[in-house]
């Protein structure tokens, strides 16, 4: 069956992870998964503006979902970050009656109301229910492949609002990943913050929780590090490059989305899959990956 | 440089004359809000937050000062360095909306001028532009992808303008 979303990008992503878009829409194509642009769609706000004021971040946010809602569609996000502000969001338009009442007061002089009627969801989430359908598509297998997986933040907590799961022994992405022959490797800061949220704040102590996790990392001997989320790839594949332990010993692991991961085992071209986008270098990793 | 916000660094000799209800009854009424008194300090936030070994006060110190009515609390570095993972929410066992009221707090101190130089950009470039950052044409063209879908500004700014973004401070 072909399921269609309005696609959330967000501001992260067609700025420095277009690797991440373009392997998502080979993935998508693969699975019947139609993704409609996302018409009019601002930032989703995320936890800066919600830091900023709540009352704004409601209304750039509900506007968001209003316009899917309007258009009659649910919402397909590849970022955490997207998808912790929306469905922060929903949640806070959903159960209080008062915020609702101000936010569609905002929307109104645009022509636009919430009702709720929008879903939102995670790409890993659909991806997720047509687990058989990738399984049956596995055509090259990366056996070999040692992922620390980091789910990240906001797709799994509060699990009151992101509903995805369990927030303290998560699997489901673990579970699609393994489907290609890898191993995800139990690491424990596997479920600690990577830290980017910090890099406005200071970047120094946003290095310092990288680092730390970085370290857990390499004593599951992981051989790359597969993430979900722009904000989160910001930290593993750009602020890792160069970092070192005490010892002076290199932290850098190879860093990939996990679409990419899919489509290399999928047999998808891997033009679309953008790996030479990925800037930590994947030599390491490349006969594995048959790159 | 000297940074504006964090600068409540010790409890040490420090005393506080009156403890003010009215300060924690605000931060009762933010998002979350509500369940602050339940707090009965077993550190269960601070045992699992992943900054609580590179700040001066810890979220459960935090979480007494709410309580106790003490306004320095917005000058603590904890405010801005809580990451927003929400661990600690996940797992206070008396379900105190912890992330969502630092939220609030985060809210109160950019009011007041307290806040890192990045949320001032920020708040900005969300005005001015409606997204965060640009897109990054070569590489689109490179991949094939299409163009990203345009937003109306004016729109966002009407909006943001009723919510008042550009007007939280006194000076603003
Ligand atoms: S976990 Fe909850 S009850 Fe325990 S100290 Fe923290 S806020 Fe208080
Ligand atoms: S949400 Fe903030 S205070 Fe709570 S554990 Fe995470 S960083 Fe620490």
């Amino acid at each position: 069956m072909v399921q269609s979303y309005e696609v959330f990008l967000g501001c992260a992503i067609p700025n420095r992870f277009n690797n991440y878009e373009s392997s998502m829409r080979a993935v998508a194509k693969e699975l019947d998964i139609k993704l409609i642009d996302f018409d009019g769609a601002s930032c989703c706000g995320t936890v800066v503006l919600k830091s900023i004021d709540e009352n704004s971040w409601l209304a750039l946010s509900g506007r968001n979902i209003a316009l899917a809602e309007n258009r009659g569609h649910d919402i397909l996000t590849p970022c955490n970050g997207c998808f912790g502000s929306l469905k922060d969001t929903d949640h806070v338009l959903h159960d209080d009656e008062t915020y609702r009442k101000k936010i569609n007061a905002a929307l109104k002089g645009l022509g636009l109301e919430y009702t709720g009627k929008a879903k939102i969801r995670h790409l890993v989430e659909v991806l997720y229910e047509l687990k058989d359908e990738i399984e049956a598509k596995i055509l090259k297998p990366l056996n070999g492949l040692r992922i620390a997986f980091h789910p990240g933040c906001h797709l799994i907590r509060p699990s009151n609002v992101a509903g995805f799961d369990d927030p303290e022994l998560p699997r489901k992405v673990d579970e699609l990943l393994e489907l290609t022959g890898a191993k995800c490797v139990p690491w424990g800061l596997k479920l600690s913050c990577c830290g980017s949220p910090l890099l406005i704040t200071s970047e120094d102590i946003a290095t310092n929780v990288l680092r730390d996790k970085m370290i857990s990392a390499r004593d599951a001997s992981a051989n790359c590090l597969v993430t979900n989320c722009p904000a989160c790839h910001t930290q593993f594949d750009v602020q890792l490059i160069g970092m070192k332990d005490e010892n002076g010993e290199s932290l850098e692991l190879p860093a990939l989305f996990v679409t990419q991961i899919l489509g290399l085992a999928m047999g998808i071209d891997q033009e679309p899959l953008g790996l030479e986008l990925n800037r930590i270098s994947l030599d390491p990793i490349a006969d594995i990956l048959g790159i | 440089m000297t940074e504006i916000w964090g600068q409540f660094k010790s409890f040490d000799g420090k005393k506080f004359e009156a403890l003010d209800a009215e300060f924690t009854r605000e931060v009762s009424s933010l998002l979350g809000g509500k369940d602050l008194t339940a707090c009965f300090q077993c550190s269960k936030c601070s045992a699992g937050c992943p900054v609580s070994d590179k700040v001066n006060i810890q979220v459960h110190e935090l979480m007494r000062m709410l309580l106790f009515g003490i306004k320095e609390v917005l000058e603590t570095d904890m405010v801005w360095l809580c990451t927003t993972c929400y661990t600690c929410q996940e797992r206070c066992p008396q379900g105190i909306d912890i992330t969502d009221i630092i939220f609030g707090l985060k809210n109160m101190a950019f009011k007041k001028d307290i806040s890192p130089p990045g949320y001032i950009a920020a708040r900005k470039s969300l005005y001015d532009q409606g997204r965060l950052y640009e897109p990054t044409e070569w590489e689109r063209e490179d991949l094939e992808l299409g163009d990203v879908p345009e937003l109306n500004v004016e729109d966002t700014r009407k909006m943001l303008d009723k919510t008042g973004l550009m007007k939280l401070k006194e000076g603003d």
